[in-house]
């Protein structure tokens, strides 16, 4: 039985009168990508921020890697990673800086840590710019410094929000594949996306989010079965799932 | 779908009035809305300093008028023996001259921003909006603030200076023609500046530039008269400097006279000089705002690109992290700190430097002291001469009080570096602070890397100054480390009460650095910092002055003293912090 290395139980975030995250539980497990999916303001963002320390439930508990986030945030936050949708760098600082300070913060060995720098920069591309500020990057750049610096400590969990905004063909594909051998290494990796066929080519179970609940969890085949209507790609169950009628009035409009 | 056939598309409209008149009205949109939505309190402040704002024009009004009709009475032109009429008659030649020098130099950083910098440009220029209206627009969203300020001085000023000379009716409304249009015209040219510098230098660059040049030359300004006085110049303005300005005002051929005298000219029912100096006036700022407007929109679309268009950064040397691993006792004992510590030192020191925004907040305190380092230099730290001897014992009192007071200055030097550095520790990170968050970094160490940020160049500077006044004053080897001790643990403690405030009142949504502070929190640090400032190096001092006046050994002031003192400054120094600590476990969790 894989290692639950994301858990969340009864999870609640409100924010005055509105429920933004309502009751969510879904366990991630070691050696698996979990596509997080739902529309804009569905409460995905928020469910992310909780797994990684940057919001506070308003109840239900969160654990990474057997940690609660709430009461042990030291070790959960020293086995997880995370990428945000917008990658807000310290600008100022070099990629090389960057990355040596983020190794910092996570205790990394020192000597250690050069040598993993030079590796990210050559994987992500960025050795030619390891010396410039990271205002002069790209979105892309930021991006792909965004994510070699969540890799920086290895860790077991990774978290990602939106990874394949603004990225490249080569970058976005680049991307899929450390996800996937991070996983194959036994990593438990999360990410949010709205691109369908990422999630349904990448992730081995999906979770998909609607007005705050989790309508539907499991692997491509157990979502299937879910679905009534009979719908075998992704797109169609999601949108049967979150509510198809309102696109298809939308169409209607556009005729 | 084909939109362009649909009935709900009309055909763009190329005209450009409409097209400036809707982008102004959607900024007027906008600030009624935030107005609207703003707190109750927010709102209440807000019209209570519109109110206090037409007070205090009403008051320059009313002074102007007071002043004027004084000067006009036969009663001062008889006491005392001159008619100033000639210097009234040149007051709307300096006021309108200011005007426009103070639009000239005020537009260009606004205008930097409105242009180059603001978010709205890429939505702006992806409609069908001409861009000759987004560009009058941005123009006018610009300069109308600093207009409003000046006119706020400017209006009551000339309005007062007419009904105390009796102006005709016309007088009035042209005050106001002109005031605008040499606006227009001087920031129109500052468009033209602004369009040249950004074809040099990226947008943002000349930001920082700008914003670091901004505030040495407000430092500067503000301290030159100090300094001057000092040096034994006199800056004041003479009579014979007065005379070259009012020779200036008079000078027929400077169109920018042209205004004022234009006016006096109407005002005193001389119609034809006057039409023609004011007609001249309003043409010439025409054809300068047009040709501005003309050149800048063809210049502004380089602009635009250049921004998109990003310049790298190449960092040729290598950075101070990189040589940290070398050498150095400082490095040594830096490495006794936890690696996250260390870390966010670094990065902190790295970032403060490379800003030009912030190195600006920060040289400030470096020039206070170094100017004031000049003025004890001069004085030689010795009591200034009286008119008869006095006793010796006094001045020996008197020597003691300075050569404190100077420890005291070099506190007063670091207060203002803490304030800025300790106050907006945490505020400093910005949206970045998600890195910190997410990291596995202990509060206390937080906190303790935080305080060392704010703190070690403080003291630094603190020490220095310190050190140079001991030397200048030659003040005793014991006196200089009793004082060394007071600084030490006394920038400790405000290091401590600031950096604690900055806790309360962390900003993590800014985008211009000035923004980082600003609130109450900020505010109440500032002025508790200040309290403590004198009550806490008092308790090093008192017990010597104590010791004195009741005839005890000196050496029991100094042992209460730093008792007294140390206790109560490390009090300062931890307790603050322990009271924010789970502030800071809060702090970025929305």
């Amino acid at each position: 039985m894989p290692e639950i290395l994301i858990e969340t139980r009864d999870l609640i975030k409100r924010y005055g009168d509105k429920v933004a995250v309502n009751n969510v539980s879904f366990n991630v497990y070691g050696g698996e990508v979990f596509g997080f999916l739902g529309p804009n303001g569905a409460g995905k963002t928020t469910t992310i921020k909780m797994i990684v320390g940057l919001l506070q439930p308003t109840s239900g508990a969160v654990k990474v890697a057997g940690y609660d986030v709430q009461t042990q945030p030291i070790l959960a936050k020293a086995a997880c990673g995370y990428v945000p949708d917008t990658p807000n760098l310290y600008a100022k600082l070099t990629g090389r800086e960057l990355f040596r300070f983020v190794g910092d913060l996570y205790n990394l060995d020192r000597t250690q840590v050069a040598h993993r720098i030079d590796e990210l920069l050559r994987m992500f591309d960025l050795a030619r710019a390891a010396d410039d500020t990271v205002d002069s990057y790209s979105h892309g750049m930021q991006q792909k410094a965004s994510l070699a610096a969540a890799l920086m400590h290895d860790p077991r969990v990774l978290v990602l929000d939106e990874p394949t905004v603004g990225l490249d063909p080569k970058s976005a594909r680049l991307i899929k594949d450390i996800l996937r051998q991070l996983a194959d290494r036994g990593a438990a990796v999360m990410l949010s996306t709205h691109i369908l066929e990422i999630a349904e080519r990448m992730c081995d179970r999906i979770g998909i989010i609607n007005q705050g609940q989790l309508i539907a969890q499991g692997s491509m085949d157990e979502l299937r079965a879910l679905d009534k209507t009979g719908q075998t790609s992704l797109e169609d169950i999601f949108l049967d799932l979150t509510g198809g009628a309102e696109e298809t009035e939308i169409a209607e409009f556009l005729k | 779908m084909n939109l362009t056939n649909s009935s709900l598309m009309r055909p763009p409209d190329a005209r450009v009035l409409p097209a400036v008149l809707k982008l102004l009205f959607l900024r007027i949109r906008i600030s009624y809305n935030s107005f609207r939505h703003a707190k109750l309190r927010t709102k209440i402040r807000n019209i209570v300093l519109w109110g206090l704002i037409l007070g205090f024009a009403y008051f320059i009004l009313s002074v102007s008028r007071w002043l004027l009709s004084i000067v006009h009475s036969p009663e001062f032109v008889q006491s005392a023996g001159i008619d100033l009429g000639g210097i009234l008659a040149s007051i709307p030649t300096l006021t309108l001259t200011t005007l426009f020098i103070m639009t000239l130099l005020t537009s260009f950083g606004v205008l930097l921003q409105a242009l180059y910098l603001s978010g709205d440009m890429d939505f702006l220029l992806a409609t069908p909006v001409p861009i000759r209206a987004v560009f009058i627009a941005k123009l006018f969203q610009a300069v109308l603030p600093n207009f409003a300020l000046f006119s706020l001085f400017g209006i009551p000023i000339l309005f007062g200076l007419g009904i105390s000379n009796g102006y005709n009716i016309s007088y009035y409304p042209l005050v106001i023609l002109l005031m605008i249009f040499l606006a227009l015209a001087a920031s129109g040219l500052s468009s033209l500046l602004v369009m040249l510098v950004v074809r040099v230098l990226p947008p943002r660059r000349a930001a920082e530039i700008l914003g670091f040049m901004g505030a040495m030359l407000g430092l500067l300004c503000s301290q030159l008269g100090n300094f001057a006085n000092s040096f034994g110049r006199d800056f004041n303005i003479s009579g014979t400097r007065l005379a070259g300005i009012l020779f200036l005002s008079n000078v027929r051929w400077l169109p920018l006279n042209w205004a004022g005298q234009g006016l006096v000219a109407l005002g005193e029912g001389q119609w034809l000089s006057g039409s023609l100096l004011l007609g001249a006036t309003l043409g010439f700022a025409m054809v300068v705002f047009l040709f501005a407007l003309i050149t800048a929109e063809r210049w502004y679309y380089s602009g635009w690109a250049r921004m998109q268009v990003v310049a790298r950064k190449k960092m040729t040397r290598p950075s101070q992290t990189n040589k940290a691993n070398t050498n150095g006792i400082g490095l040594r004992l830096a490495r006794l700190l936890p690696q996250p510590v260390l870390a966010i030192v670094q990065k902190d020191f790295l970032t403060l430097r490379r800003d030009l925004r912030n190195l600006s907040q920060l040289v400030s305190p470096v020039i206070f002291g170094a100017l004031y380092t000049l003025f004890l230099l001069r004085g030689n730290g010795e009591p200034p001469g009286g008119r008869g001897a006095a006793p010796s014992w006094f001045m020996d009192s008197f020597r003691t009080v300075l050569a404190y007071g100077n420890i005291g200055m070099s506190l007063f030097v670091g207060w203002m570096l803490l304030s800025r550095l300790a106050g907006m520790g945490f505020s400093h990170e910005g949206r970045n602070y998600w890195m910190l968050k997410v990291s596995p970094v202990r509060v206390w160490h937080l906190l303790a890397s935080k305080f060392l940020v704010a703190y070690v160049p403080a003291l630094s500077l603190g020490l220095v100054f310190l050190t140079i006044i001991s030397v200048v004053q030659r003040l005793p080897l014991l006196v200089f480390v009793y004082g060394l001790v007071a600084t030490i643990m006394c920038l400790a403690g405000m290091t401590g009460i600031l950096l604690s405030f900055g806790v309360a009142g962390a900003n993590f949504t800014w985008e211009d650095p000035r923004r980082m502070s600003g609130g109450a929190m900020g505010c109440l640090g500032q002025i508790v910092s200040m309290l403590y400032l004198p009550i806490s190096f008092g308790l090093f001092v008192a017990p010597l002055g104590l010791a004195n006046v009741l005839k005890f050994p000196i050496s029991y002031g100094y042992g209460i003293g730093l008792i007294l003192g140390c206790a109560v400054t490390a009090g300062f120094a931890i307790v603050p912090l322990w009271l924010v600590r789970k502030r800071v476990e809060q702090l970025g969790t929305g």
